[in-house]
């Protein structure tokens, strides 16, 4: 009972508290850009004629249909992430969309037009190779899926299991692929590597096995790679040793064991060097044959359109240079496009006739490539038949940068998706620059005192400007008034890009996983710049760092991003102009050696670009930039440059010192025994973080001073042992200048994965509790007491107490993706943490109901101290989501950034989605309110004017009258 | 104490079932391909059925997933609503059902393979309750999740109506007595001596109860701060015992001082 009076109390409290998003702020300040990621399989929907559907199949494990006129999503679903929901293949039969999901774990049908569940059913064990539909007399009713040991047929319409039936000699025999020409018969395919092929046909029907045969082909490694089904069942391999093509006819009452070989050289054909080959073929309908015109790409740039006639190859037209090609069927017509190269910065796409090879007329297409994007990769064409029943065509083209550009006759692009953007890895806000007149402003308080007459005289001027720029303000408001409102354009673009009064609106940085770089206006979200870097390595680990702001006028501003090979720690480094996202002039050091750490200084160069220090594997140091005004200031600063390394591979965090030659020394080392638990993670403060308030008022008058080290690092570790017993989360708070051990905790019977926010004099982290199956979070808070012991600067090297520890925890109803303090300019603002749950909300939690003082009984004191009772459980309430509806799926990353505002604070959460908001964790104290009502406040100042006058008319009469009397 | 021994006991049962589901499982591993897909391996499925009353199922489930403890297993909505989280392990799982617009309860699932080399399964349904984790409130299973409703994410803004204006109690405060003052003469006849003793007998009776803080007092305090100017602004009202007051009010008015300091120093406090 008593638990339930203080759940009301809460939620009677929490109620005040909160500000959460009002319904007509929607939209207002916030954006959010949903992605889909890389796709790997792609389909028109074809159902309907007018359909503007086409399905993805990506390899974040999402699977949408976008719309093809906008680009913007009809709906997607979202898979677990990993293997467990890696999509293995897509099949598209009328409004039905089957996928193999999770290495054939699962079998899933799709309603393509709601978006919604048809069924879905468990496979049997065993890794998938291969799926088809099947048809038979014309129509399509089922598919067959090819595992490494077993063959199974299923109902489209429900997903049951028609038959199942093991593979002969799976152990030895690699099947591979399964084909069914719609004749009532199922081929798999399988092969012994560089001995023979095993073909295998089953009965549509009940599984029986018609025929069984093998076929030498010595030269073969893998059908996949170079083998094609084409026209009446005719299976076509290619060979690049010999070079030449060889045939098998699939049909069960043939009975060569030989396949028919014709020499490339007979067709007057020529391999390129050192290429492998590929044959394209085409099935348009399952039901049905595939087509006997086939593609074979003989190089990186020339394909081939070759047609199989009475066992004969004709060859039907030869393109060189062709970049892409792809076949695509509308009603009785099959197309073959082509893509090939224009000049440097254009392809041109142009419509073939599959069965003749002749080049269809006005049906060429102009690409044109973004300089600072990749080359294409993959075509897909959506033909449909015009009137006068001529080919019309639209074209998707995915680039190596992830990017989907969908473009329309001529050349229209109708949009682009930057599918890079699902997979953000870092990002950083960097302040606008300001205009020129706001730089004029600023520039006058810079500069040194020159005489009271010339610094009147420069106010003045200054005055006089803005007051023009406010005017020529006023009439373009007037002008665009009286235009209709969709002429009026306010896009952002590179050059009017400028920073407004409270510094809302700022540059977000983001680095993608794939190397491609962006610049979006956090204000609109369109995005400014795109740069894709070529030549990172697939598993690379990226810092970005700010080197130099907006703020130092004639010199551009910098970012460094550091791309680090995770396998051999070699390191570059892309220096750019965050603004423009041009690559910098400044040549950056290269780097020989794998690097371990590197470090941001405070301390500037003579062009006011921060120092950035890169410690090697040799414990060398190198400086960029590394001018001799640096390197002296180096050796200046060397004894106060501290720096720590984490081996989380031998559970050893070492504290190392800067000699003045760039050398380094060991300090401090702490080992954690690798038996027993291993290092997660390591988490510092943020460096741009400010803390305003020393210490917390007690209810007593008295100070408790926060213990607020800069230097603290927290460590989290987890045990090795994962028997739920015996599990436990270990978090060791360690000084990173003195390798002090300032505090240790150790939750039991807990495992990760541990989340963990470290910010003033707090530690907050999340972890699962196996024993009651749970998610809690702990806080731990640090106080120096009553008194502070040296309250001008905070020394690690001299703090001869050890800080009060404060700690508490909390069971929090869900689990969580990720976590972040919010940050503003001064540290003035009230905390709250904001929260990526699974279910796609951002929770903004005040940091208030996680303080490890809240009291159990509630005292006089705790009450004037505004702190809450103890509960257990902390709540989530809708109201405090910040993102509202608009969810945002797998949140990786939560971005806080300051804006002007000290009430105000940006926030960019990313994952497969982008949203970008701006929080007031203490309301908007310093700014009127967005719904301050003006007419209110001047109709009542109005009102009281007229009564005035009208009291004080009154008055006088009745003065008059008196005076009468 | 009881408790505790139970669910220890309970633990090793389901270990020990868990136990002889792996001895199942390999023994059965061998031929496989031909056995019925009800359960795969050691694995089981969650089903149930979402409903939001009045609402069509098409124009939800598009949004819809079904998250079993976290992201740890995720499963979709058929188009009637209906859904089955598949390939699951035994052990016990929060479900819950997630859609931006519509608000479902989460259902804890406890799946214990029940009974000896046989592959009956016990699907239990319960209440989350994280507090108390062993308390068992049953649900029926297949899961019914019905939704309470559409999610409220936002907050009513503070309108401004002449009702609400009017309707406040400060104002009825202020209107009522102005109402008075200027209806009463008009009512009552003042020119009548009696009644104007009487009036001003009552007026007495009106006065402010001396105890009470006084307005203007206050805020002269509050702003001089001190005493010399408090008997300043006390001196202003002569005719009540101002001496017992002064220093009850100098007393109270830096509390208060004090108090708002504290607010403006940390902005902490929640009740503003």
């Amino acid at each position: 009972m008593a638990e339930l009076i203080l759940l009301w109390l809460k939620c009677i409290i929490l109620y005040n508290a909160v500000d959460a998003v009002f319904e007509d702020q929607v939209g207002k300040f916030d954006w959010r850009q949903q992605y889909v990621g890389k796709v790997r399989f792609s389909h028109f929907d074809t159902h309907v004629q007018s359909s503007k559907k086409v399905i993805v199949a990506t390899e974040n494990n999402v699977f949408a249909a976008l719309n093809t006129r906008t680009g913007e999503l009809f709906w997607r679903h979202v898979d677990k992430s990993g293997p467990e929901g890696n999509i293995d293949a897509l099949l598209h039969h009328g409004q039905d969309a089957i996928l193999v999901v999770g290495n054939g774990r699962l079998l899933r049908s799709w309603d393509v037009n709601v978006g919604g569940l048809n069924w879905e059913i468990v496979l049997d064990s065993g890794s998938f190779q291969k799926a088809c539909l099947v048809g038979q007399q014309g129509t399509v009713k089922h598919v067959a899926v090819l595992k490494k040991n077993i063959i199974s047929l299923h109902y489209l319409s429900n997903g049951h299991q028609k038959w199942i039936e093991n593979l002969p000699d799976s152990e030895t025999v690699d099947y591979q692929t399964v084909y069914s020409g719609g004749n009532g018969e199922v081929y798999a395919l399988g092969i012994v590597p560089h001995s023979h092929i095993v073909i295998i046909a089953y009965s549509t029907d009940d599984g029986e096995i018609i025929k069984q045969i093998s076929v030498e082909a010595p030269w073969l490694s893998n059908i996949v790679a170079s083998c094609a089904v084409i026209g009446q069942g005719v299976l076509i391999c290619v060979d690049s040793a010999t070079p030449s093509l060889y045939m098998y006819n699939l049909n069960p009452n043939m009975d060569d064991l030989q396949m028919t070989q014709i020499p490339l050289q007979s067709l007057g054909l020529e391999v390129a060097p050192d290429f492998q080959p590929v044959l394209v073929s085409h099935q348009p309908n399952s039901a049905h044959q595939p087509l006997s015109e086939f593609f074979l790409q003989l190089g990186p740039d020339n394909f081939l359109l070759l047609q199989f006639n009475n066992g004969q190859i004709v060859t039907l037209r030869d393109f060189k240079p062709a970049l892409l090609v792809s076949f695509a069927t509308t009603g009785e017509k099959t197309i073959a496009a082509v893509m090939s190269p224009k000049n440097k910065t254009a392809c041109s796409i142009n419509l073939f006739s599959a069965e003749t090879g002749r080049r269809l007329l006005d049906t060429t297409l102009i690409f044109v490539m973004d300089p600072n994007g990749g080359k294409p990769e993959k075509i897909y064409i959506q033909p449909f038949l015009k009137k006068d029943d001529s080919v019309g065509y639209r074209a998707m083209v995915q680039t190596e940068d992830h990017t989907l550009t969908f473009i329309q006759q001529p050349g229209r692009v109708m949009w682009i998706r930057e599918e890079a953007l699902s997979d953000v890895v870092t990002m950083e806000m960097v302040d606008l620059p300001l205009t020129g007149t706001q730089a004029e402003l600023e520039g006058e308080f810079g500069k040194k005192a020159d005489g009271l007459m010339s610094m009147v005289f420069k106010r003045l001027s200054s005055q006089l400007i803005l007051l023009q720029a406010w005017i020529s303000h006023l009439w373009k408001l007037f002008y665009d008034a009286r235009k209709p409102r969709s002429q009026v354009k306010n896009e952002v673009t590179i050059e009017n890009l400028s920073r407004d009064e409270f510094n809302l609106q700022k540059m977000m940085v983001m680095v993608t996983a794939s190397g491609k770089l962006f610049g979006i206006d956090s204000k609109t979200g369109s995005i400014l710049w795109r740069h894709y870097l070529n030549d990172v390595p697939s598993n690379a680990a990226f810092k970005l760092m700010v080197q130099r702001t907006t703020a130092h006028f004639p010199h551009p501003p910098q970012c460094t991003l550091l791309i680090k090979d995770k396998d051999t720690g070699l390191t570059t480094l892309h220096v750019f102009n965050p603004i423009f996202g041009k690559k910098s002039h400044v040549t950056p050091p290269a780097l020989p050696q794998p690097i371990l750490q590197s470090l941001l200084l405070p301390l500037m160069d003579q062009d006011y670009a921060k120092v950035l220090l890169l410690v090697d594997d040799q414990y060398k140091v190198s400086a960029f930039p590394s001018t001799k005004n640096v390197l002296q200031q180096l050796q200046e600063m060397a004894s106060s440059i501290f720096f720590y390394l984490v081996d989380s591979s031998q559970g050893r965090l070492s504290g190392y010192r800067l000699r003045t030659d760039l050398s380094t020394e060991q300090i401090w080392e702490v080992v954690i025994p690798m038996e027993i638990q291993r290092i997660v993670s390591v988490k510092g403060k943020r460096p741009n973080e400010h803390v305003h308030s020393q210490g917390r008022v007690m209810g007593d008058r008295s100070v408790l001073y926060k213990y607020l080290n800069p230097n603290l690092l927290a460590v989290v570790t987890e045990s090795t042992d994962t028997h739920q017993e015996r599990s436990f989360v270990g978090i060791i708070l360690i000084d990173g200048v003195t390798g002090r051990i300032i505090h240790e905790a150790v939750q039991r019977k807990a495992r990760g994965p541990v989340h963990i926010v470290h910010s003033e004099n707090w530690v907050v982290y999340e972890y699962w509790s196996t024993k009651s199956r749970r998610n809690e979070f702990s806080v731990i808070e640090l106080y120096e007491g009553m008194e502070l012991y040296n309250s001008t600067v905070f020394s690690s090297l001299d703090r001869p107490h050890a800080p009060q520890v404060l700690q508490q925890s909390y069971i929090f109803p869900s689990a969580i993706s990720t976590m972040e303090a919010t940050l503003t300019e001064k540290g003035i603002t009230s905390r709250h943490l904001l929260i990526g749950l699974p279910s796609g909300g951002i929770l903004s939690l005040p940091k208030m109901f996680l303080d490890p003082r809240r009291p159990e009984i509630v005292s006089e004191q705790s009450r004037e101290e505004n702190l809450i009772p103890y509960a257990p459980e902390l709540m989530i309430r809708t109201e405090w989501f910040i993102n509202y509806n608009q969810s945002i799926s797998r949140v990786r990353g939560i971005h806080t950034s300051p804006s002007g505002l000290e009430s105000t604070c940006l926030v960019v959460a990313y994952g497969l989605d982008i949203y970008q908001t701006r929080v007031y964790p203490s309301k908007q104290f310093d700014v009127l309110k967005d719904d301050y009502d003006y007419m209110l406040i001047s109709s009542v100042l109005l009102a009281l004017f007229f009564a005035t006058m009208i009291s004080k008319r009154l008055a006088e009469v009745k003065l008059l009258n008196r005076a009468w009397r | 104490m009881w408790h505790r021994e139970r669910i220890l006991l309970l633990l090793a049962f389901v270990q020990s079932v868990l136990v002889v589901g792996w001895c199942f499982t390999e023994m059965e591993a061998g031929p496989g391909a031909a056995m019925s897909t009800q359960t795969n391996g050691d694995r089981f499925k969650i089903e149930g059925r979402a409903i939001v009353p009045g609402v069509k199922t098409q124009d939800w489930v598009s949004t819809a997933r079904v998250l079993v403890d976290g992201e740890e297993h995720v499963g979709f909505l058929r188009t009637d609503g209906s859904f089955a989280v598949n390939d699951v392990p035994s052990g016990s799982y929060v479900v819950e059902v997630v859609t931006p617009t519509y608000r479902f309860e989460a259902v804890r699932v406890d799946i214990t393979s029940k009974g000896k080399m046989s592959n009956v399964l016990f699907h239990r349904a319960r209440l989350v309750n994280y507090i108390k984790t062993s308390e068992v409130i049953r649900q029926p299973y297949p899961l019914q999740i019905r939704s309470s409703g559409p999610h409220s994410y936002f907050m009513k803004r503070e309108t401004w109506g002449w009702t609400d204006f009017l309707m406040n109690p400060m104002v009825m405060m202020m209107v009522l007595p102005l109402l008075i003052i200027v209806l009463l003469p008009k009512v009552v006849n003042t020119n009548d001596p009696e009644m104007r003793k009487e009036m001003e007998q009552s007026m007495n009776m009106l006065n402010p109860n001396p105890e009470l803080p006084d307005v203007s007092e206050l805020m002269t305090k509050l702003f001089s701060g001190s005493k010399g100017s408090s008997k300043a602004g006390s001196s202003s009202k002569g005719t009540r015992p101002a001496a017992k007051r002064r220093g009850k009010h100098s007393g109270a008015s830096r509390a208060k001082k004090l108090s708002m300091q504290n607010n403006n120093a940390d902005l902490d406090s929640w009740d503003q």
